[in-house]
């Protein structure tokens, strides 16, 4: 990984579109401006992360998933 | 928003450009009814071999959901009016056999004229939580 060191204010350039500057810091948290094309998603990596996670445990389950749905179904007319 | 478990035809083919989290060359999927009424449905991909998730409309579970569709999505997309959108969100069974846990984190956006979608993710993790445990009726 690439590691620079910058001043609040200060910024780089990821290519020629995307540019991620450092606008406060304060004690342990760092706040960060992104400007990229509205083409590029831009996500806190947790967050991302955790949709990444939760879809393979969803395809991991399906099967069983789709069998208990289909049962509860059948089984309660009303529902 | 009414419950329209149909909105999507059974069977229909939908195409995700930019994969979706996790399964990035997953860019086909068939969306099959589930159950008589479509209330749960399968989507599976036709790219990654074996690859399927459960999906319901969250609206039925959960009413006060409002995920919001930003420009871009919208623009990507090609929807104009709240109408032009589908949305269905993966349902979970954990391995625990606890209820059913729907992703609010992450819904699917599916554009129902042309069948073109992608899987967004929210910011908000507390207000849309990733599993949402599902009361079943």
């Amino acid at each position: 990984m690439l590691v620079l060191t910058r001043r609040v204010g200060e910024a780089i350039v990821i290519g020629s579109d995307i540019t991620v500057k450092v606008v406060e810091v304060r004690g342990d948290q760092v706040r960060i401006g992104i400007d990229a094309p509205r083409s590029v998603p831009v996500h806190r990596e947790e967050v991302y992360r955790e949709v990444e996670r939760t879809n393979a445990a969803a395809a991991a389950a399906a099967r069983r998933t789709a069998d208990v749905l289909r049962t509860r179904r059948s089984a309660d007319p009303e529902a | 928003m009414d419950h329209q478990p149909t909105s999507v035809a059974d069977g229909a083919a939908l195409s995700f450009p930019d994969g979706i989290p996790g399964f990035p060359d997953a860019h086909g999927f068939v969306l099959q009814d589930l159950v008589e009424d479509g209330a749960f449905q399968l989507l599976a991909s036709t790219d990654v071999d074996g690859l399927e998730l459960v999906v319901a409309h969250p609206w039925p579970f959960f009413p006060e959901y409002t995920p919001e569709i930003g420009l871009e999505d919208q623009r990507e997309l090609g929807i104009d009016q709240p109408e032009d959108a589908v949305v269905f969100c993966a349902v979970t069974l954990p391995e625990d056999d606890g209820p059913p846990t729907m992703n609010l984190l992450g819904p699917f956006v599916v554009n129902r004229h042309t069948g073109i979608g992608r899987q967004l993710v929210l910011d908000d993790a507390e207000a849309t939580p990733v599993r949402a445990p599902l009361v079943l009726a």
